[in-house]
């Protein structure tokens, strides 16, 4: 049965950007064809042919026969049993039944706290949302949407260990008391990267009370601009930056340097509102020197690929020739082929207005470049208050680090060792440092932590820790607003404290650990802490207080700026240390889904697909194409993704696995699956760190089972662990590294091929430049958006089917409400922040490894990654593609509600119909699974439930085919999660956005209580007339959860009646503004604005940018 | 040929109908009891662990009905009472009632009852599915009363399900509204009478119900939907 497919007329002539989306497409692979022909991912049970379809019919018929008689037995579910309603017995106040309470809060973390505001239902926390009152409110990211998961993730800690044993926290609780009595007791505190004031404060403290307390900070990947700073960090103010170069920092996603929304906000030509006219100077330049794609070198107008030896040497390069410093000249010169790029960018930033442009160097780089930097800032003008970068002291002063830590505790300096670092470092930390050994010196050791990880198991005692939104704490933000951190929720767990709980029980005389409340309901110690920190910075007084409590910050709080003068002594020390480069450089690379490894149990992450890779619940070992020929991988890459190669047993199509490589540096292997990476330097390998931190006997990549209990359900048997190969002078880049093909793969799930569009110009882009071959300027190129690829010669579409009914009523008739969106790609960086917050708002299950290789993930919104590079003619004529080093543009693809929706149409049970305001609703209670929608959907935006997720665990290998033999997970704890407002869907149901039509009908039916009030003042409700401005919700005030999320403002969303009032019609409104697929007339509600590149005319290859119009065929 | 049914044949066809046909009827019956769900029948009235009467309550005493279902005009859920509003006025009223007993329980701190501070297991009455969203408020600030849904319940010594809360039944009203539109001072007053109020607000120039519903409903612009998603999400 073949399908008909649509042929695409021949791309314009002037064209000649070539598009893909992953090594399979771009060498045609026939498992790439598969996907795109589909349309609808395997395991759709479908006929091939007339033999199938009798074996089909013929078990259909028995299985229905045995059904139907079973039937009889199973009656007694279809009792609906008897309910009961259990109302409060004291009501609590501002509780209302059913309706949401909102608090602010934020989520501590390394580089300042997310301030957030929460939402609560009944007192059960289930969603985040960015405190957008806050001055460093920048959005959420993936991880902050995430951490809500974690308070109720089954696999939490909720029992104290001791030895990695099951034990009594009464003991614990004593062997605090016994501390807290002991003014001698030599102490050691690690802490995390962040900043708390009243942490800081209770240090002092515990240091005035314990004189042999030592006090430690440690993250796994802390910035080494730590050690090049010492007790102060610079803060970019991207509001003020308009050119910006980026040195291996991807500020914009996992290497914040300041609140990266102002960032964006500069990357629209009409302005963040959309109200201005369309120009260059609106924009801000952004160059990007790194080694492997990240998003921000993603959203880099110039991008340079450089190994990491060669950013140190781009630094240098910089500094010399601004003359910064002399430090620089340590420091080898830069390859000559990179020197005409570099100097042609240094003299655009020299060329700028002092404290106009911003120069950041990336956690990762070593310190010397740190230095570099910082002198290359100062000889811009661009260090100060009013410039672009802020220096302050921060209050991670005096701590010290994980190599001093291992020196005291091997010099016997301390006794008892509380571990309350995020981080994990027996099994985290640089190999040399060998940091297991050195606990096992302590004689007691205290981990608190949220995870029974490696380190909680190799520490004598293990106290659960109290997830963030149940506990007493204040943060500072990344200018050091004083934030507060308010619980939501009573300890669920009721063996675990909180960090400040800990340490107020060693500071109290008594040592008792007080959690949750104190006697007869008095506040806890930790409660009393963080008022009496605030008291002392805004006065007592329950007013101030309460404010903070409710705004979530402290106004005109900030970190103490501090004086900043170029070191240069300390810079030539830094430059004395540089490792040599040579051979193969393997780069450490902070994972996008799971970080350092912290959020290796966490579902939603481990299913967000990574930004880049597209690869879900492991990590992979990325080279590119050229460096992946000469290796000798790239056949067995790419031919080990056809159909024909290595098909399972059960014939379903989790084709894709990954050659299994063998990677040695600092004479330690490790085995990972090896993938090809677009865009990366050639001669590196990067692997994500934070994997692999459990396996047992199921792991497919054969390891010996290990550490089973470090790690749990969601985590184990992920990915391959890189920390053994990583040492504190190489923490994260290692040079001659050498790399060996094994015999074996190893099996992944990657969303990158899968839900594929067909189409012309589905990403656009368009340039600042005047484009060389046709003459057309800025403002042209913006007229022609809606005209690229098909656009340009399709007639438009009419369609047979009317849209009216019977009466000849528009069926789209809401006078009232119109919904629409508009997703801006020129700020759209492709994070996942939108997808989990889709996923947390809508109650999206995950499916697991085994069902998301087959194409089965439930995100209802899909994160599409494009790369794409010019065509050119080499001296031969023929035609080449440089893949190497190709622009990559992430479309974020979800329902665009068409007005004339292809899944209506098809429907047999009308379960997807229109509302009359514009929705595409889908009813799932009448659906019946038949997939004809997904079938006929041209976005590929619909999602079917293949099995009863939320019932039955995905995790647990084959439970799914098991039926009702498998374990079920109802009850369990991440079940607290769900939105009350949102169905569960079962099995054999399709789901897909809504445009969160739970929060459009809230605000709807908030609204008409306008009615009553006016009917209260008139005093007769017959007398009252009810306008429609009575009826429609104030102008934006109605967000979508993945518009909120979104650190980039790049989502509008409202009402089209609102007109020119609303920010999404103004988007709309814009030259740039082009429906997806236009040209087959679905009308789609969403549109997306063309990305705006704005390059600078002199540097080499400025007329290839902006050019990255996506075509797929 | 031997006679090869024998006589006692001749009755077996009635055997088989009669038996056929009482276990068909028994079939019948029992699903009838058996499998169809109580909790969605009209008239269903479980008992509950403290007999409350509304009939005294609000037909006798004239409390409203927001006295204890609070939030029915702010939230969806419209709630029932917490035990701390009954016992606003049950630590003085009633106080030696073995009715109430479950309420001292769990209220009374001097009791030192190992129910104390537990909530009281209402017995729920009117149920709508799991994939089904109603909004109260929704309906209470546009003139929908109570009655509407849930009858006379001032009138109800033990409270019964009304309406039978079917798909079906919720679309005729959002198809005619007009027939159980009122104005909204008169939305908790179960005792509305509409040809009563017509009568005394000559003003309106209206003669039927339906008449001031269609009035209503024009000056608020009231149009319900019925699009799945109004009620399905």
């Amino acid at each position: 049965m073949s399908k008909r497919t649509w042929h695409h007329p021949e791309i314009p002539a002037d064209d000649t950007t070539v598009a893909w989306k992953s090594v399979g497409q771009i060498e045609d692979s026939p498992e790439f064809r598969e996907w795109l022909q589909r349309e609808f991912p395997r395991g759709a049970a479908e006929m091939a042919d007339e033999e199938d379809a009798e074996t089909s019919r013929r078990s259909f018929m028995k299985l229905m026969g045995a059904s139907t008689a079973l039937a009889g037995f199973g009656m007694a579910a279809c009792r609906r049993p008897e309910s009961y309603i259990l109302p409060y017995a004291n009501a609590p106040e501002w509780v209302i039944p059913g309706k949401a309470t909102y608090y602010a809060s934020s989520m501590p973390r390394a580089g300042g706290a997310t301030p957030l505001v929460v939402t609560s239902f009944e007192g059960r926390p289930t969603k985040l949302a960015p405190n957008t009152g806050h001055p460093d409110s920048a959005g959420t990211d993936n991880f902050a949407q995430a951490s809500v998961l974690d308070l109720y993730s089954p696999t939490r800690s909720r029992q104290v260990l001791n030895h990695g044993r099951p034990a009594s926290r009464d003991d614990l609780a004593e062997l605090v008391a016994d501390l807290a009595a002991d003014p001698s007791a030599r102490i050691g505190f690690v802490f995390g990267r962040d900043d708390s004031p009243t942490r800081s404060r209770v240090a002092k403290e515990l240091q005035g009370k314990f004189a042999g307390a030592r006090f430690y900070a440690y993250e796994a990947l802390e910035s080494e601009a730590v050690k090049a700073l010492g007790g102060r960090a610079f803060v970019a103010d991207f509001a003020k930056a308009d050119r910006i170069v980026s040195l291996d920092c991807d500020f914009a996603q996992l290497d914040p340097v300041g609140p990266v929304s102002a960032f964006f906000r500069r990357r629209k030509p009409e302005g963040n509102d959309y109200d201005g006219k369309p120009s260059a100077d609106n924009l801000n330049r952004l160059y990007v020197l790194e080694s492997g794609y990240s998003l921000t070198g993603g959203m880099a107008d110039h991008r340079l690929r450089l190994k990491p030896s060669e950013v140190v040497k781009a630094a240098a390069h910089i500094a010399r020739k601004l003359g910064a410093g002399s430090a620089a000249s340590g420091i080898d010169a830069l390859p000559a082929e990179f020197q005409q790029w570099i100097d042609t960018m240094v003299d655009d930033l020299a060329g700028a207005n002092p404290g106009t442009t911003l120069v950041v160097a990336g956690s990762r780089q070593p310190a010397a470049v740190h230095h570099l930097v910082a002198a290359i800032n100062a000889k811009l003008g661009n260090i100060g208050e009013g410039r672009t970068l802020r220096c302050v002291h921060t209050d991670g002063a005096g701590f010290g680090d994980l190599a001093q830590l291992v020196a005291d505790l091997q010099a016997g300096s301390i006794d008892t060792l509380v571990l309350a670092t995020p981080s994990n470092p027996v099994y985290d930390a640089p190999a040399d440092l060998k940091f297991g050994d050195a606990l096992a010196m302590a004689q007691t050791s205290i981990h608190l932590g949220l995870r029974a990880d490696a380190t909680a198991h190799a520490c004598t005692w293990h106290l659960p820790a109290c997830h963030y939104l149940e506990s007493w704490g204040d943060a500072r933000s990344a200018n050091g607003v004083h934030t507060v951190v308010q619980p939501m929720i009573y300890p669920l767990y009721p063996d675990s404290a909180s960090e400040l709980d800990l340490l107020l029980a060693l500071l109290s005389d008594d040592g008792k650990l007080i959690v949750g409340e104190g006697e007869e309901g008095a506040p806890t110690p930790a409660y009393q802490a963080v008022r009496s920190t605030f008291e002392g910075l805004a006065g007592k007084g329950e007013k101030a207080w309460k404010d903070f409590l409710r705004e979530g910050f402290l106004a005109d709080s900030s970190y103490d700026g501090a004086d900043f003068a170029p070191d240069e002594s300390a810079a030539a020390r830094a430059v004395g240390e540089l490792q040599p480069a040579s051979g193969i450089e393997l780069i450490f690379a902070t994972d996008g889904s799971i970080y350092d490894g912290r959020w290796i149990d966490n579902g939603w992450l481990q299913e967000s697909p990574d930004p880049v890779s597209k690869v879900t619940w492991d990590n992979v070992a990325l080279v590119s194409p050229k460096t992946a020929k000469k290796l000798n991988i790239y056949d067995q890459i790419v031919a080990l993704e056809t159909p024909t190669a290595a098909v399972p047993p059960d014939g379903e199509g989790e084709h894709r696995k990954g050659p299994v490589v063998k990677i040695t540096a600092n004479g330690v292997e490790m085995e990972i699956a090896a993938q090809i990476g677009f865009g990366q330097a050639e001669d590196t390998v990067i692997v994500p760190l934070g994997y692999g931190q459990g396996y047992n006997a199921e792991n497919a990549m054969g390891f010996a089972p290990a550490n089973q209990s470090h790690v749990g359900q969601v985590g184990i048997n992920t990915g391959s662990n890189a920390y053994p190969l990583r040492t504190s002078a190489t923490a994260y880049s290692a040079v001659g590294a050498a790399i060996a093909t094994t015999d074996r793969s190893y099996p992944l799930a990657a969303t990158q091929e899968h839900h594929s569009m067909y189409g012309r110009a589905l990403a656009r882009e368009v340039s600042t430049l005047e484009d060389r071959k046709t003459h057309r300027d800025f403002e042209a190129q913006l007229a022609t958006v809606k005209k690229h690829g098909m656009d340009s010669h399709i007639p438009p579409n009419i369609s047979l089917y009317k849209r009216e009914d019977r009466q000849g009523n528009d069926l789209i008739s809401d006078k009232i409400h119109q919904w629409a969106m508009s997703i801006d790609l020129s700020s759209c960086m492709g994070c996942n922040a939108c997808l989990v917050a889709c996923q947390a708002e809508n109650n999206i299950p995950i499916v697991g490894k085994e069902q998301l290789a087959m194409g089965r993930e439930m995100h209802w919104i899909r994160m599409d990654r494009y790369y794409a590079a010019l065509e050119t003619k080499d001296e031969e004529g023929n035609k080449v593609v440089d893949e190497d080093n190709p622009a990559m543009i992430p479309q974020p693809v979800a329902c665009v509600q068409c007005e004339n929706a292809p899944c209506e149409t098809v429907c047999p049970v009308n379960a997807t119909v229109h509302t009359e305001d514009g929705l595409n609703a889908m009813a799932y209670n009448r659906c019946i699974g038949t997939r004809y929608c997904a079938n006929n959907c041209p976005y590929k935006a619909r999602r079917f439930n293949f099995f009863d997720y939320n019932k039955r665990n995905p995790l647990v290998p084959h439970n799914l085919y098991r039926g009702p033999l498998g374990e079920k997970q109802v009850g369990t704890s991440a079940h607290l999660q769900r939105n009350p407002n949102v169905s569960v869907r079962m099995r054999g149901v399709m789901e897909k956005c809504t445009y969160c039509v739970q929060r459009l009908k809230d605000a709807k039916i908030r609204q008409k209580r306008g009615q009553k009030q006016e009917a209260l003042a008139a005093g007769d409700s017959t007398a009252v007339e009810v306008s429609t401005s009575t009826l429609r919700i104030p102008v934006d005030s109605v967000k979508v959860a993945c518009q909120e999320a979104c650190p980039a403002e790049a989502i509008s969303f409202g009402n089209l009646h609102d007109e020119g009032k609303a920010r999404v019609n103004r988007a709309k409104a814009a030259d740039r503004n082009y429906d997806l697929l236009n040209y087959i007339g679905t009308v789609p509600r969403t549109s997306y604005l063309a990305r705006v590149k704005n390059p600078n005319p002199a540097m080499p290859g400025a007329e290839k940018i902006g050019r990255a119009t996506i075509h797929m065929h | 040929m031997a006679n090869f049914f024998p006589r006692w044949t001749n009755v077996l066809p009635l055997k088989i109908a009669i038996c056929a046909g009482a276990l068909a009827g028994g079939v019948v019956m029992a699903f009838t009891w058996y499998a169809t769900p109580k909790t969605l029948t009209v008239g269903y009235q479980p008992s509950q662990p403290i007999p409350f009467s509304h009939k005294i309550h609000v037909d006798q005493l004239g409390l409203d009905c927001r006295y204890c279902h609070s939030f029915v005009d702010v939230a969806g859920h419209s709630n029932v009472p917490t035990s701390n509003t009954c016992w606003n006025c049950h630590q003085h009223v009633q106080k030696d009632s073995p009715k109430l007993q479950p309420l001292r329980n769990r209220m009374d701190p001097t009791l030192e009852h190992p129910d104390f501070g537990k909530p009281v297991e209402w017995v729920r009455i009117h149920k709508t599915p799991d994939y089904v969203y109603f909004n109260h408020s929704a309906h209470v600030n546009r003139g929908i009363s109570c009655q509407s849904c849930h009858g006379r319940v001032d009138q109800m010594e033990v409270v019964h399900q009304d309406q039978n809360l079917s798909m079906g039944w919720c679309l005729e009203c959002h198809r005619a509204p007009e027939k159980h539109l009122r104005p909204l001072e008169e939305v908790y007053n179960l005792k509305y009478d509409p040809e009563k109020y017509i009568a005394d607000n000559p003003h309106l120039q209206v003669e039927t119900t339906e008449e001031l519903g269609l009035k209503l409903k024009e000056q608020w612009q009231i149009e319900p939907r019925e699009s799945c998603a109004t009620c399905h999400h």
